[in-house]
Order: C-alpha cells, then sequence, then structure tokens
C-alpha cells in the first residue's frame, strides 16, 4: 500500500457538532490520549478513505484563538507549530457570526482552512437560509455543507479536504480581515520592522506575528522577544509604540478594537451571504431553561434526576453485580477443584482471582453511572447542574463546575478525579482534586456495614449517614482552608455557555461511556492485580512459619480420634461428625490467623501498631487499614481472617467475632472516621498523580487526608473516653 | 410678546439714530430676527436664519450687531459650559433663569417670583442695590436623568427581563473573552436566572450563557421598553413564579 499520508484537524467552537462529526469520520477507530504536558484530552482517528491514511485530529473546542485557556492554546499551538494538512473550521450554521469569529482568526493564519457548514437545517428552521457559494467567495474558502447528526456530508467533507490538501496553489492572500487604515499603519509599520530585525527566523508569517504582538498576544510576545536577541529593547518599544498608536486614535484597547473591527468584517460577510426571514421561531432549549434552572423548581429536579442516576446505578446494577459474583465463585471453585495444591494455585485464587473479582463486580454500577453521566452530557444537562450548585459550591471556594466530581466521587473517586479535567482553573482542579476522596465511595460502605452494624445495631443508619456527613463537612472545612491559603485563588471572571439541549444519539452516549469504562477497567485491572499480588504475597510470605501450637497435629489428632471412636448408632455419629468438623475449622481458622499475624502483613501490622494505639485500633485493625491501601474492599475480608471468622454467611460470623473481641463501640468510631478520612485507594492515588502531573500534590494529599484522618480519629476516641463512652 | 417686540424695536431705532449707526436697516433687520427666537442663539445660528429670510450678512456683521445690543444692554452674552457662546434678548422688565442639563446641554429656562423677590431682599440686607443678576443651574434634566437611572449592572435584573448590553466595565482580557464568545455592546438578552447570589443564566439570541456574579456586575445594561410579545411572556413568568 502505497497511501499517502495526510493530517486533518477539526476546529469549532464548543456545541457545534465537531464531536459528532469526528464521531462519523472515524465511527470506533478512536485513541484517546493527552496532548503533551496539559490534561486536555486529544482524541485522534486513522482511517483510509480514497487511497489515502487520513489522521484526524479533534482539536479542543474553541470560540478563538486567543490564548485565554488551555485549550485555546492547545488548538492554537497545533495550527501553528504541527502544520496539519488541511484545518477543518466546523462552523454552527446557527450561530454563524460567532462561529466566523474562529474562521477569521484561522484565515488570518497562513493554513489550508476549510469550512464545514454544520447544522445548515436547524439554522433554516429558524428562518436563516446561507448561501455557501457566497461564503466561500467572499472568504475564499472551499465551504461543504454537512449535517452531523444525520451522518450527511462526510465523505464531501473528507473529498474536498483531500483535493485541498493536494492543491498547491499557495494559500489565497485576500480576502483576509482588512483593519482600518490607522491599524493597518501600525501594523504594517511593526511587520516592517520585524522583518528588518528578524530575518528568516520567524515562525510565522510576518503579518500575523505584527498583528498578535500589537493585541498584546502574551505567548508570541514571549516567544519573538526571546528570538530577538539584541534587538529585545528596540522591539519591545517598537510595539509599545504601536500600541500607543492605537490606543490614542481609538481610545480603547488595541485588542479590543481589533476584535471590533474582525466582527465589523464578519458582519459585512454574514450581510452578503445570509438571508434571514422575519419570522422568529421560538428558542425551544430557552424555555426549557426557564424551567430546569428555575430558583425555585430547578434545584428540586435537579435532586429528581440525581436521586434517579443513583437509583439506577445500584438498584439495576445489583442483578449483573451478582451473576458477576456468581461467574467469580464459579471460577475460583472450578480451580480450586482442578489445580494441583501449590503457591500458584494459591497467588492466583486469593490473589489475583479474589483481587481482581472484588473490584470487576463494580463493572455494571460504573457502566450505569457512566451512561447516566453521558446522557446528562450529551443532553446539555451536565452544564445546568453546574450552574445550579454554584451558590452551593462557593461556600468551598468554588464553582459549580466542580460539583460533578464531587458528587461521582461517592460511587468512585477514579472516575470522579478524572472528571475534574472539564475544570478550567488549574488551582479549581488541584482544590477538586484533593477534596474529592472525603467523598465516601461506594467501597468503603461494607466496612461501614460491618463496624456499624456490630457496635450500634439498630442505628447503625444514623451513624454512616453521620459519617456521610463527616466527609462532607471536612472537605468544606478544608476547601475553605485551602482557599484562603496554599490555593488563593483569584476569582477570574467566570462566562460560560450553555449549549442547547439535544436529544442525545445512541452512538455517541455509548462511545462516551465506552471510553469511560474503558479507561476505568484498565487503570483497575492493572492495578488491583499488581496490588491483589503485593497483599497476598506479604500475607502469604514467609511460607515456613513457627506456630506457637502444631496446628498439624491437632487436626490429625482430631481426624484419627474422630476415625477411632466412631460411635454404633447414627444419630450420635452425625452429632460427633458434626463437632469434628466444627472443631477443624476452629484449628484452621487459628492456624490461618496465626499464619497473617506472623506474615509480612502481620508484622508490619505489628510494627504499625503504635501508632494506631492512641487512636484505639490494635493492630489488626492495622493491618487490616494498610490492606485497604490496595482496594477498601480488601479491609473487610482481612478483617474476616484477622478476627477468625467463621461459618457460611461471612459477614455474620465477622461481626459475631468483632463482638466478642476488645474492641468496643468507641474505637469502632474511631476506625470508620478513620476508614473515611485516610488515604485513598491506590488506583485513586495513580489517577490523582494522572491527573494533577505532581507528586508533590499527590503526597500532599495522601499526607494531608492521613494526618486529617489520624487527627480527627484521636479526637473522637480520646474526646468519647473523657466523656466516659 | 408680539408687543413687546415692537416696543423694543422702536427702542432701537431711536437708539441706533441717536448714535449715528452705519447700515441701519440691516442691522435693524439682525434685530428683528434676533426678536423672533425666544430661546439662546450663538452668532452661527443667528446669521443662517438671516439668511433664510433672504437678506444675506456676513456673521461678523452680525455678531459686530449683537455686542452692540449688549452695549445698549438689549441682549446678553451668555458663555456656555460647552464653550459656546450664545445670546439672549432681554424682554424689557423680564428676565429668566436657566437651568443646563450637562449631558445633552438642553437648556430650561423659569422664573419664579419668590427667588426673585428673595434675591432683591438679600440684596438689601447688605445695603447692596441690584441692577441684575445672572443664575444658572447645572445639572441633568429629567429626560437625560431617566436614562441615567436605567442603566444598571445585569446583576440588578429580574428574572425574564430583556435588556440591552450598554458597556462593559470589566478589564480588557474579559472583555475579549466576552466578545470572542458573541456577546457584544447592542446585544439584547433575556434573563433566565438570577437567582440572587451566585451565577446568572441570561440568552442571547439562540445562544445561552451562564456568567459569574463578579462579571455580571461589570456588564451594563438597559431595559428594553416592554412592548409586544414579550409583555405577555413576561407575565407568564411572573406568574409562574
Amino acid at each position: 500500500m502505497n497511501s499517502r499520508k495526510l493530517i486533518i484537524a477539526l476546529a469549532g467552537n464548543p456545541n457545534s457538532g465537531k464531536t459528532t462529526i469526528f464521531n462519523n469520520l472515524t465511527g470506533a477507530h478512536q485513541k484517546v490520549g493527552n496532548w503533551s504536558g496539559v490534561t486536555v484530552e486529544k482524541k485522534e482517528g486513522v482511517i483510509t478513505r480514497h487511497g489515502y491514511e487520513l489522521t484526524i485530529i479533534d482539536l479542543p473546542g474553541t470560540y478563538s484563538l486567543t490564548p485565554f485557556s488551555i485549550e485555546e492554546i492547545v488548538a492554537r499551538n497545533f495550527v501553528l507549530d504541527a502544520h496539519p494538512d488541511v484545518v477543518i473550521d466546523i462552523i454552527d450554521a446557527s450561530n454563524l457570526e460567532r462561529s466566523l469569529y474562529l474562521a477569521t482568526q484561522l484565515r488570518e493564519i497562513d493554513c489550508k482552512v476549510l469550512f464545514a457548514l454544520n447544522m445548515a437545517d436547524m439554522a433554516k428552521s429558524r428562518g436563516v437560509k446561507i448561501h455557501a457559494d457566497k461564503l466561500s467567495e467572499l472568504l475564499d474558502v472551499p465551504v461543504v455543507f454537512t449535517v452531523g447528526n444525520k451522518n450527511e456530508g462526510m465523505d464531501a467533507l473528507l473529498k474536498k479536504a483531500i483535493e485541498l490538501a493536494e492543491n498547491t496553489r499557495q494559500t489565497p492572500e485576500g480576502r483576509k480581515v482588512h483593519y482600518s487604515p490607522d491599524i493597518e499603519t501600525a501594523v504594517a509599520d511593526l511587520q516592517n520592522f520585524i522583518h528588518q530585525v528578524l530575518p528568516e527566523k520567524l515562525p510565522y508569517s510576518e503579518r500575523w506575528t505584527a498583528v498578535k504582538l500589537i493585541e498584546d498576544d502574551k505567548i508570541v510576545h514571549e516567544r519573538i522577544l526571546s528570538l530577538s536577541g539584541d534587538h529585545q529593547q528596540a522591539l519591545e518599544a517598537q510595539i509599545r509604540l504601536a500600541r500607543q498608536y492605537i490606543t490614542d486614535r481609538f481610545d480603547d484597547d488595541p485588542e479590543i478594537i481589533m476584535t471590533d473591527e474582525r466582527y465589523g468584517f464578519i458582519a459585512g460577510i454574514v450581510k452578503e451571504a445570509v438571508t434571514a426571514s422575519a419570522r422568529q421561531r421560538v428558542d425551544i432549549s430557552r424555555n426549557i431553561d426557564l424551567v430546569l434552572t428555575n430558583r425555585f423548581i430547578g434545584f428540586p429536579i435537579f435532586i429528581l434526576f440525581i436521586w434517579g442516576m443513583f437509583q439506577l446505578t445500584f438498584s439495576v446494577g445489583k442483578y449483573p453485580q451478582e451473576w458477576i459474583t456468581a461467574c467469580v465463585h464459579a471460577l475460583s471453585a472450578a480451580l480450586e477443584m482442578h489445580l494441583p495444591d501449590s503457591l500458584f494455585k494459591d497467588l492466583l485464587l486469593n490473589g489475583v482471582i479474589a483481587g481482581v473479582g472484588s473490584v470487576i463486580v463494580f463493572l455494571p454500577n460504573i457502566l450505569i453511572l457512566f451512561f447516566c453521566i453521558s446522557l446528562f452530557e450529551d443532553t446539555g444537562y451536565m452544564a445546568r447542574t453546574a450552574f445550579l450548585m454554584d451558590k452551593i459550591m462557593h461556600a468551598i471556594g468554588l464553582h459549580g463546575k466542580s460539583f460533578i466530581p464531587m458528587l461521582m466521587g461517592f460511587g468512585c473517586n477514579v472516575p470522579a478525579i478524572m472528571a475534574t479535567r472539564t475544570l478550567e482553573s488549574e488551582k479549581d482542579r488541584i482544590l477538586t482534586i484533593l477534596i474529592t476522596p472525603f467523598m465516601s465511595c461506594s467501597a468503603k460502605l461494607p466496612i461501614y456495614i460491618v463496624l456499624a452494624g456490630t457496635f450500634f445495631a439498630t442505628r447503625a443508619g444514623t451513624v454512616i449517614f453521620i459519617i456521610y456527613l463527616t466527609g462532607v463537612v471536612l472537605s468544606i472545612i478544608t476547601g475553605r482552608l485551602l482557599r484562603t491559603t496554599l490555593l488563593k485563588g483569584l476569582d477570574a471572571p467566570f462566562v460560560m455557555e450553555l449549549p442547547p439541549y439535544r436529544i442525545p444519539m445512541a452512538k455517541s452516549v455509548m462511545i462516551h461511556m465506552w471510553e469511560r469504562s474503558k479507561m476505568f477497567l484498565k487503570k483497575m485491572g492493572n492495578i488491583i492485580l499488581i496490588g491483589s499480588i503485593v497483599i497476598w504475597t506479604l500475607s502469604a510470605f514467609p511460607r515456613h512459619i513457627e506456630y506457637s501450637r502444631n496446628y498439624e497435629a491437632e487436626i490429625q489428632n482430631l481426624q484419627s480420634r474422630g476415625a477411632l471412636q466412631m460411635p454404633g448408632d447414627a444419630a450420635a455419629r452425625r452429632t460427633l461428625e458434626k463437632e469434628t468438623a466444627a472443631a477443624m475449622d476452629d484449628i484452621k481458622g487459628q492456624m490461618q490467623a496465626e499464619h497473617v499475624e506472623k506474615s509480612y502483613m502481620g508484622q508490619l501490622g505489628k510494627l504499625l501498631a503504635p501508632v494506631f494505639a492512641p487512636i484505639g485500633i490494635d493492630w489488626r485493625g492495622s493491618v487490616a487499614l494498610l490492606s485497604g491501601f490496595v482496594a477498601k474492599e480488601i479491609v473487610v475480608s482481612t478483617l474476616g481472617i484477622l478476627y477468625v471468622a467463621r461459618g457460611d454467611n461471612k459477614t455474620e460470623a465477622l461481626r459475631t467475632a468483632l463482638a466478642s473481641s476488645d474492641m468496643t463501640p468507641l474505637s469502632a468510631v474511631s476506625m470508620l472516621v478513620f476508614v473515611l478520612l485516610y488515604l485513598p485507594c491506590l488506583a485513586t492515588i495513580a489517577t490523582i498523580r494522572r491527573e494533577l502531573r505532581s507528586w508533590k500534590w499527590t503526597a500532599f494529599s495522601i499526607g494531608y487526608s492521613t494526618s486529617l484522618a489520624w487527627v480527627m480519629a484521636f479526637l473522637v476516641y480520646h474526646g468519647g473516653r473523657f466523656l466516659g463512652f | 410678546m408680539k408687543q413687546l417686540h415692537r416696543q423694543e424695536k422702536e427702542q432701537f431705532t431711536k437708539l441706533f439714530k441717536q448714535e449715528a449707526i452705519d447700515r441701519f436697516e440691516d442691522r435693524l433687520k439682525v434685530v428683528e430676527v434676533f426678536l423672533n427666537f425666544e430661546h439662546h442663539v450663538t452668532v452661527g445660528e443667528l446669521t443662517s436664519m438671516i439668511g433664510d429670510s433672504g437678506v444675506s450678512l456676513s456673521p461678523d456683521f452680525v455678531q459686530d450687531t449683537l455686542k452692540l445690543l449688549c452695549c445698549f444692554g438689549f441682549a446678553q452674552k451668555n458663555r456656555f459650559e460647552d464653550g459656546h457662546i450664545r445670546y439672549e434678548h432681554h424682554h424689557l422688565g423680564h428676565h429668566h433663569d436657566h437651568m443646563i442639563c450637562m449631558r445633552c446641554n438642553k437648556i430650561v429656562e423659569f422664573e419664579n417670583e419668590e427667588l426673585e423677590n428673595l434675591q432683591l431682599t438679600i440684596a438689601e440686607s447688605h445695603g447692596f442695590h441690584l441692577l441684575q443678576h445672572k443664575m444658572e443651574l447645572y445639572g441633568i434634566c429629567a429626560a437625560c436623568m431617566k436614562d441615567h437611572v436605567q442603566i444598571m449592572p445585569l446583576t440588578m435584573t429580574r428574572q425574564g427581563e430583556r435588556v440591552v448590553i450598554k458597556d462593559f466595565t470589566c478589564g480588557s482580557e474579559a472583555r475579549m473573552r466576552l466578545l470572542s464568545m458573541g456577546l457584544r455592546v447592542g446585544d439584547e438578552v433575556q434573563i433566565i436566572t438570577n437567582i440572587g447570589k451566585g451565577q446568572m443564566a441570561i440568552a442571547a439570541g439562540f445562544k445561552r450563557y451562564v456568567i459569574g456574579r463578579g462579571l455580571a456586575q461589570k456588564i451594563r445594561v438597559i431595559p428594553v421598553h416592554k412592548k409586544n410579545v414579550s409583555v405577555g411572556k413576561m407575565d407568564e413568568i411572573h406568574a409562574a413564579e
């Protein structure tokens, strides 16, 4: 295959239907990653069409190429530095004027641009008719009509893109924005100066550089100055002069004047290329918003949706969860039967399958949760929830957008922390990531149920609710604390577009859901697998332990005694067999417990015991908490092993064992508090590290949460003792 | 009034003749036109008015005549804050005070008997013999005041209200951001939600935005005068509330 390779970038406003077109073009051939150095999702897909290998890159949705946000910087840098063969600008036909703003900026950069006039059908229904040929002629850019959600015009778009890429004609000079004479003079002067000072070294076109310097574009400014060497001061003076020249004449900042003039240029084009009928259609989205963001009924509706989401996640998710549990059990039972006893079998059964199995059961819940979230996103409701929660989130010093990750934190912290990438401000993102782990995740619930159920019986529900509430309150306090100290945020001017309400496309919802779940599965799979093996290794080694009693002998003894004393009477025999079996279980359990106690895990736990003693947790508790580092689900099973819980119903048995141990209700509460707050699981930490791209903040997160947990548990334990509990 | 003017004209005729002023007829023409104005007039305005009545006179001549009138005490020269010099003729035994709008330069004349008497009393109490006085009150006229009050930050609007963006008082970066997102001066927007604290939601055309409180404070708007459909719609919204 001798196919030529082309790089096609998709640019466009947010909500212009860009992602839909990208999904249509690439289908399942998508690769989701990050743009280097930043946490902005980079999506690309490689397809083969018309004998070409096309790499299609979905640039982040932006309103302009002025570098305000990471998205804009990423998009602009790609167009400027990576030199894509063609840039397809997706133009929202129903929002032509604003879409053309980005389009004129793309035209100002010398790259090959192609317009996809998207959603023209919707514009038409609003009484706006766009003459593509006129538009094409006026801007000197090829235009293709597309309807993204009906998958129309995709092939024509690609054909045109290939044609444009193969066209050796230089990018057309004309039809760019012409500013008013005074500005043109200033631009020309600066352009001349640059031409003299920086010959041959300029990374961008001279005119564009001059325009951007006059607009005080920080990034271009820095880059050009660093290139200018000896002329740096002269250049700076020249830029100041040009800016001053315009400011004097227009009595406003040059960037504002030039933006105004671009809009003037656009207004001229729109006037020529669009015929709008007078009939004003009702804006359905606006009317829906009048209800859904209403100050009185908006909030109850929102609560209803969220309640529905959790209901669906946990009640519907319960059934497949049971099936998966059954499958895991069947698998381990089958392996138990067919594999010969060995170290490998032990690793496979108690390490790998037990560990990974405990996570995979959450897959249905995760899938449903992500399905709901994708649905919220694709209908456009998500942006409204952020708006509704804004007032409340301000108590923490965050914007409403941070609410979604925190809410997801009640399900699982991993996707929750991944969801923080929608936040624009770096500081907001760090703060949200730091407080999200205090939202008690679903994996901690079994621990609460066991502990609270054992020691508070009928009041268990209340205790668990208070624990959840404590997490929320502490997250608010933490938020406020950090906001006024380490993460002092400027209250940046905030403006966000509310996307129109749309009927979600099944394909897009599925792609969204699958992308997220895939990431979850991959990360969880990897980390849980490794973590489980580590935990298993720590608790299984050293292999040969000097037991305090000779369990083997006792077992042997029991067996032989049972055989010797076998009475003739059938009923008596059955009773004896039962007794023997119970005694056997007892001994085996004690043996297992001693094994764990003397294993590396137990040794580590005992080593840490002095740390946990002041908060009323003994070495068994510390081992269990330690194992929770891998996954919180493991805490309960570790407790089960250490407290020698026996019986068919593991939870019941553990409760009995705990109740008869030296653990008091007070130390149970202390442990509950500690579990709520202490360091998140390995998968979460890995995600935190990946999203923050900083070991410093990751270490801070671990250190802060764990010390807060210890201090809170200490206060609870000793406060309780002081009060006489 | 007409009566008064004729009296004044006769007085000018007598005076001009006594003083042997040149171009008597032309000057009388100036006086005639000038007396027909019941408001303050600049030299330029007067010259063109005279031109309209069919006589062509140079502005210098007109100004010279007006100066003469001032000398005789028949007219008064006023320099207003905008730098223009305007003339008004004195009615015999008549005068009025002025209120000048600093925004639209509109001049409102007023007379108040009590005020006149009060001035006389004050002058007398100081043993001061009052010959003439000039009173100019500077301020904002009723029409401008109405406009002025109506410009308000976006945060002051009510749900459902329609307003037009008049100005952005935020920094250039925030302004650029608003511009690039398609919010510009002159756009009509409808308030979707304004809870009182926190962000607010607005709609402009087929686009809807959420704007932080701080930024909304810096967007200055005036209400759209309610007419046509929007009234009915707003009533519905109020009813819903």
